[in-house]
């Protein structure tokens, strides 16, 4: 299977700050490659870099063979980038939005006109072409912000966060669009704070932090990783503070987290420490609610590898 | 160079939807020369017709009084009877009447002028010009009377000698004091302004798109930053164009100001002008963390710089210090170039005011482009 992305021992640093470490990275072709990390990780960072929107500080990244700073033109008309942030002009209406930024491509005449629309109509916009997206929701705003990226055909899409802050409906239409965007061909690159996306969509997934690759494989690779591991869910109060550092200290437990009104913790399958849990639960007096032990999932593999949640 | 068009195109498009620009940019030079035609043109076509009475018969200073106003720039003498006088001003045919009573030359002679009565029923006005005029001219003569004490010989003699520059003083001064001229510099003046503001609106954009983000996936498609800069810096220069033309052209055509120079040899000097203050604007979009703050810097040096360049206010009325600090502004080697214009300069003769104005914008521009060139990734600007 052919390479379309190959990332070879890339790193970025901003002053003495080392956002990526040495990264190596292949996407295949017609992957959907999941990028994990949390907050900081170095995900935007890399995906700027593969966008010859920040220079490498070192390394190589190699797009359907060639080098993307010798050929960058070559890159660029290769790659479309749905950007973190939104980026689209809210005082030009959708349709234009997109026509203009696949005009910067070369698109021209009626091959312009048939792509922009088809690119509105994919993220099923069609309707909403000669409307301003000022009067946008946010996940319409999502969904164009990611036709600009298509129009001009891209080999490799590579989206960063596009389901970021916005209601189901268009989650799953975007979702679905990716899903139809690799069956049409394209090779796509996601990244989400969204764990149950990135499961249900990717094909393979790297997780990233402090700006390494600390794991990289299919699903069923990564889970297999923590065969050893189970997660335990203790259900708190949401306000109830917590002794979370006593918690770590018990053995077998790697990791251990608070999210809102549960404790998630991550803990060796062979050790039988849910007693100890519990008595220090008892002496720190929180108000235990529910326990229920999980079969481990993708999240189970990030906390034990990070220790971190993937959403602050 | 296809996507810069593609860009320029877009930016143009986008820029004049807005009904903003076109007040922005078009809208308010246009305000401009309409408020310089209020402010200078109470003399309705230019020409105040003035009437003149001589009661004090043929004395050399009476004489010579009246010769002065005639060769007023603006102004039209007719040596006229008082019943007609009083007919011509009521009906309007007149603007102002100067009655030299018996006993005027005496009287400037002895130093303590008196027996002159000026008369006027369009308001202050129409006649403070050639009052003013006036009154400074008796009063050198009255001057020199006071020196010579009554004495006859003595005054004659150095009256002969003041006569003889004074002449020449006036008629320089005045060709730079005519309403039509002041109008039109006034114009420019506001017209500078205008420019100024207007190129750092457009260079604006700059930080408008890093902060809708745009900017980021503008250059993630082939285009690349220095292509981008260059697009909109034609932009600017294509409207600043367009503003200078629009703005001659209405003072030409629709006001009918006569700026005592061919409009046509007015566009290169404001266009060289223009340069540098898009080149002054790009240099403020280098150094701004945001809009706000672009807003802030271009507004806190353009007003007070066209100000001290006398772009508001005729520079005669400001005091040395002030004219020696304009010399550092480029306002003032473009106001300076018209000026010279209008006294009959011709525009090869003045190229070294152009190469002054070329050296501003070579210098604003450079600057800038250190200063983009020094952010941490060249790509990204900031
Ligand atoms: N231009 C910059 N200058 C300095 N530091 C930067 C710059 N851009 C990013 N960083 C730092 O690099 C690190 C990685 O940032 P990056 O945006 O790549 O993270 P991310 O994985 O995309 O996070 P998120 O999930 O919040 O989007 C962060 O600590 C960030 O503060
Ligand atoms: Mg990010």
């Amino acid at each position: 299977m052919s390479h379309v992305l190959e990332i070879r021992q890339l790193t970025k640093k901003f002053g003495d700050f080392v956002a990526v470490d040495n990264m190596s990275l292949n996407v295949r072709e017609g992957e959907i490659f999941g990028f994990l990390g949390a907050n900081g990780a170095g995900k935007s960072t890399t995906i700027n870099m593969i966008a010859s929107l920040l220079r490498v500080t070192k390394g190589e990244i190699t797009l359907l063979g060639k080098n993307i700073e010798k050929h960058s033109k070559f890159a660029k008309m290769n790659i479309g980038i749905v950007p973190q942030d939104i980026a689209i002009y809210e005082d030009m209406t959708a349709y234009e939005n997109v026509r203009f930024f696949a005009g910067l491509y070369g698109l021209r005449g009626p091959l312009l006109r048939e792509r922009t629309e088809e690119a509105l109509e994919f993220v099923g916009l069609g309707d909403k072409a000669t409307s301003f997206p000022k009067n946008f929701s946010g996940g319409m705003k999502r969904r164009l912000n990611i036709a600009c990226a298509i129009a001009h055909r891209p080999k490799l899409i590579i989206m960063d966060e596009p389901t970021v802050g916005i209601d189901p409906h268009s989650r799953n239409y975007i979702l679905n669009s990716v899903r139809k965007l690799n069956d049409m061909g394209c090779t796509i690159i996601y990244t989400s704070h969204y764990m149950e996306e990135v499961e249900e969509i990717c094909t393979r997934i790297a997780i990233v932090d402090h700006g390494k690759v600390i794991a990289e494989g299919t699903k069923e690779q990564l889970k297999a990783i923590i065969t050893d591991a189970k997660e335990i869910w203790i259900g708190v109060r949401a306000d109830e503070p917590l002794n979370l550092e006593a918690l770590k200290a018990i053995a077998g437990v790697n990791a251990v987290l608070q999210e809102e009104n549960t404790i998630k913790i991550v803990s060796k399958t062979e050790i039988n420490n849910l007693n100890q849990i519990i008595q220090q639960l008892i002496k720190d007096q929180v108000e235990i609610r529910s326990v229920e032990e999980q079969a481990p999932n993708l999240e189970t593999v990030f906390l034990t590898l990070t220790g971190r949640n993937l959403r602050d | 160079m296809s996507e810069m068009l593609w860009l320029i195109r877009k930016t143009l498009m986008e820029t004049f939807r807005s009904k903003k620009s076109w007040f922005t940019y078009l809208g308010l030079p246009i305000a401009g020369v309409l408020l310089s035609l209020t402010m200078y043109s109470n003399a309705g076509s230019g020409t105040i017709h003035v009437g003149i009475i001589n009661q004090d018969g043929d004395q050399v200073i009476t004489q010579d009084s009246i010769r002065f106003i005639e060769r007023l720039n603006h102004v039209e003498v007719t040596v006229v009877d008082e019943q007609t006088m009083r007919e011509q001003i009521v009906s309007g045919e007149l603007d102002s009447g100067i009655v030299f009573e018996p006993g005027y030359a005496a009287s400037v002679r002895e130093g303590a002028p008196a027996h002159l009565n000026i008369v006027s029923v369009k308001g202050e006005q129409v006649t403070a010009y050639v009052k003013a005029m006036l009154h400074s001219y008796i009063g050198n003569l009255a001057a020199i009377g006071k020196a010579v004490q009554a004495d006859e010989a003595k005054f004659t003699k150095l009256y002969a000698a003041y006569h003889e520059q004074s002449y020449k003083l006036s008629t320089v001064a005045l060709q730079n004091n005519s309403n039509v001229a002041r109008m039109t510099n006034q114009s420019i003046g506001f017209l500078i302004m205008f420019m100024m503001f207007s190129a750092v609106d457009m260079s604006e954009i700059i930080l408008k798109e890093k902060g809708n983000r745009t900017f980021l996936r503008l250059l993630s498609s082939p285009m690349s930053a220095r292509s981008y800069v260059f697009s909109n810096i034609i932009v600017s220069m294509f409207i600043l164009l367009l503003q200078i033309i629009v703005t001659l052209l209405v003072m030409k055509n629709v006001f009918g100001i006569d700026a005592g120079v061919p409009y046509s040899q007015m566009i290169l000097p404001l266009f060289v002008f223009a340069l540098g203050a898009i080149a002054l604007s790009l240099m403020t979009v280098a150094f701004a963390k945001s809009r706000a703050g672009a807003g802030a810097i271009s507004n806190l040096i353009i007003v007070p710089t066209c100000l001290l360049a006398g772009c508001f206010f005729p520079m005669e009325i400001m005091p040395v210090t002030v004219r020696n600090i304009s010399a550092f502004l480029p306002q003032h080697w473009l106001l300076d170039t018209v000026n010279k214009l209008q006294q009959g300069y011709s525009l090869g003769s003045l190229y070294l005011n152009i190469a002054i104005l070329l050296a501003f914008a070579t210098v604003f521009a450079l600057i800038a482009i250190y200063r983009f060139g020094r952010n941490n990734d060249s790509r990204q600007f900031v």
